[in-house]
């Protein structure tokens, strides 16, 4: 079953088509690659899926719910949660505390009680918080500012943020971004995980290694249209797709 | 020595008024980043509504101050309403003037309601002032200093240990990553508007009481000392309203004595003008500017 239906979905700005009748489907339970050379309209995409941009036409289906152009917090309440290109965490928060504040979203949240929502929550997600911070590998940093962290323990942050509102849709915005071989392979392992935790997820990549390795289908975008779709290994021989990133970005591909 | 030490004893508790009225104004800033005029003028407004049910109903000092607070936030609800959540995506300055205009209707409504200017405000307490050793305490300036002491650790807890508080400083950090995270902006906004209206509400009360009287003018005056406190403090910052309000206080009693009543308003804007020259981010805001900086090195 489709978890994800993005049907003739367009954005233009002014005459730029950043996204031209884009139609692209995500199973339930798959790891989705999304690829592209720069300014494809890959990051416009998830802008599009998390209600930050308004659409000029077209439709966002997610759990056969219509949710296009629902407010962002009400996307992530119906299940849709997503990391930043450029990361955005709350810096004067600890770490403990970004994860513990964007719990503040779930939908079931609304039939509890005042105090529980607005005040301490429930000891079940305090519990729940420490557990992601051990999936994310900062149980030990759980107190210090995240001004103060890595910026490898940043990133992993912002994905255990991500999650603390128990996504079943996760959309990754170049999640490996500035990371070294090592801190990709866990991210990789981390990914895998997830999955099996039944997560879909959407990534959204420029390094190659972990696109390929991780992913169970890939679309390709080009000036805002889908030129491919398919296996990783079919992508990597398709002819347009290197014609694609061959045009722009000399090397990416093989990164 | 003995007077100076007593100005300041005035001064801090006198200022810690100030400080409420600071952290009302600096709570608004902070989440918006824009600034409420009519603050001073709404919770004026609150203290006219404890004025009638004085002279209505001649109620006790409780259910006064309890009207004062209640007429404080749903005059800061009307103006959240019209300046702020009507126009939060449009231009903060926008808001600003919106603001100065609601002032003036407040105002205007207040001067039409009650024609004759100046009613007489019943006091809290009225006991003889406390001796201890050579210094004097009015009681209602202890019971200022409390007030405004309970009420800033309460906020200080509230800030630091409830998601409510972490949601706020969020929002006050980044408002668009803390969509994201699907925290309901507008509402938290809307929640620290009610918050900034109660503690302007007290404030008003506490003043009002000591001084026995109310004009319409009071809107004025408190805008006036708010914002003054809050840039002393440095905008934004929560210590740093509480540090701006005690400093005016100190300032101002420290004037009274040694240059005479007409000195008092005249030395906190020349304390203003100093700061705007030689510290233009006031005591904290220096500080919360360069953090933040270099929060946005490294996040």
């Amino acid at each position: 079953m489709p978890i994800l239906e993005l049907t003739s979905l367009s954005k233009h700005f002014g005459g730029v088509r950043a996204v031209d009748e884009l139609d692209l489907t995500v199973e339930e339970g798959e790891i989705f690659g999304l690829i592209g050379p720069n300014g494809s309209g890959k990051s416009t995409t998830v802008n599009l899926i998390c209600g930050v941009l308004p659409v000029t036409s077209g439709q966002v289906v997610f759990e056969g719910r219509d949710i296009t152009g629902r407010q962002p917090h009400r996307v992530l309440a119906a299940g849709v949660a997503r990391t930043f290109q450029n990361i955005r965490l709350f810096g004067y928060l600890s770490v403990w505390q970004n994860l513990w504040v964007a719990q503040n979203s779930m939908e079931d949240r609304r039939r509890e009680n005042f105090a529980k929502r607005w005040f301490f929550g429930s000891g079940a997600e305090r519990d729940t918080v420490d557990e992601q911070l051990e999936f994310a590998g900062l149980i030990d940093k759980r107190n210090e500012l995240a001004a103060n962290l890595s910026f490898g323990e940043q990133r992993r942050l912002e994905l255990a943020r991500a999650l603390a509102a128990r996504p079943r849709l996760l959309l990754l915005d170049e999640p490996a971004a500035g990371m070294n071989l090592e801190e990709v392979q866990a991210l990789d392992g981390r990914l895998r995980t997830l999955q099996q935790a039944g997560v879909t997820i959407v990534l959204v990549e420029h390094v190659m290694e972990l696109v390929m390795g991780v992913t169970d289908r890939i679309a390709v975008l080009n000036f805002g249209r889908k030129i491919a779709e398919g296996l990783p290994a079919a992508i990597r021989e398709d002819e347009a797709v290197q014609q694609a990133y061959l045009g722009g970005n000399v090397g990416t591909m093989h990164a | 020595m003995v007077d100076f030490v007593q100005n300041c004893l005035d001064g801090i508790m006198l200022g810690s008024s100030y400080a409420l009225l600071a952290i009302g104004f600096t709570l608004i800033f902070g989440v918006m980043r824009r600034l409420n005029l009519s603050y001073g003028p709404s919770i004026m407004v609150g203290a006219f509504v404890g004025t009638l049910v004085y002279l209505e109903f001649k109620a006790n000092a409780l259910a006064i101050a309890a009207a004062t607070v209640v007429g404080a936030v749903i005059v800061g609800i009307y103006v959240e309403r019209l300046c702020f959540r009507a126009i939060r995506r449009g231009a903060a300055v926008a808001s600003m003037v919106s603001s100065f205009v609601i002032w003036m209707q407040l105002e205007e409504i207040v001067t039409v309601v009650f024609p004759d200017r100046t009613y007489p405000f019943p006091p809290l307490v009225s006991a003889a002032p406390v001796e201890l050793g050579p210094f004097f305490f009015k009681v209602e300036n202890l019971v200022m200093f409390a007030c405004a002491a309970a009420m800033t650790v309460w906020l200080h807890w509230l800030l630091q240990y409830t998601r409510f508080g972490l949601a706020l400083r969020a929002v006050s950090e980044n408002p668009r990553a803390a969509l994201f995270m699907g925290i309901n902006v507008g509402a938290v906004m809307f929640l620290a508007f009610v918050i900034a209206s109660a503690f302007g509400g007290v404030a008003a009360y506490l003043i009002v009481s000591a001084d026995g009287q109310i004009t319409p003018l009071f809107g004025l005056w408190a805008t006036f000392k708010g914002l003054i406190a809050m840039m002393l403090g440095g905008m934004g910052s929560i210590p740093g309203a509480i540090l701006g309000g005690l400093l005016l206080g100190v300032v101002e009693a420290q004037s009274i004595w040694y240059l005479g009543t007409e000195y008092r308003d005249l030395s906190a804007y020349f304390l203003l003008f100093l700061f705007l020259v030689f510290r233009p981010g006031g005591l904290m805001g220096q500080l919360a500017v360069e953090r933040e900086q270099a929060a946005m090195r490294r996040v």
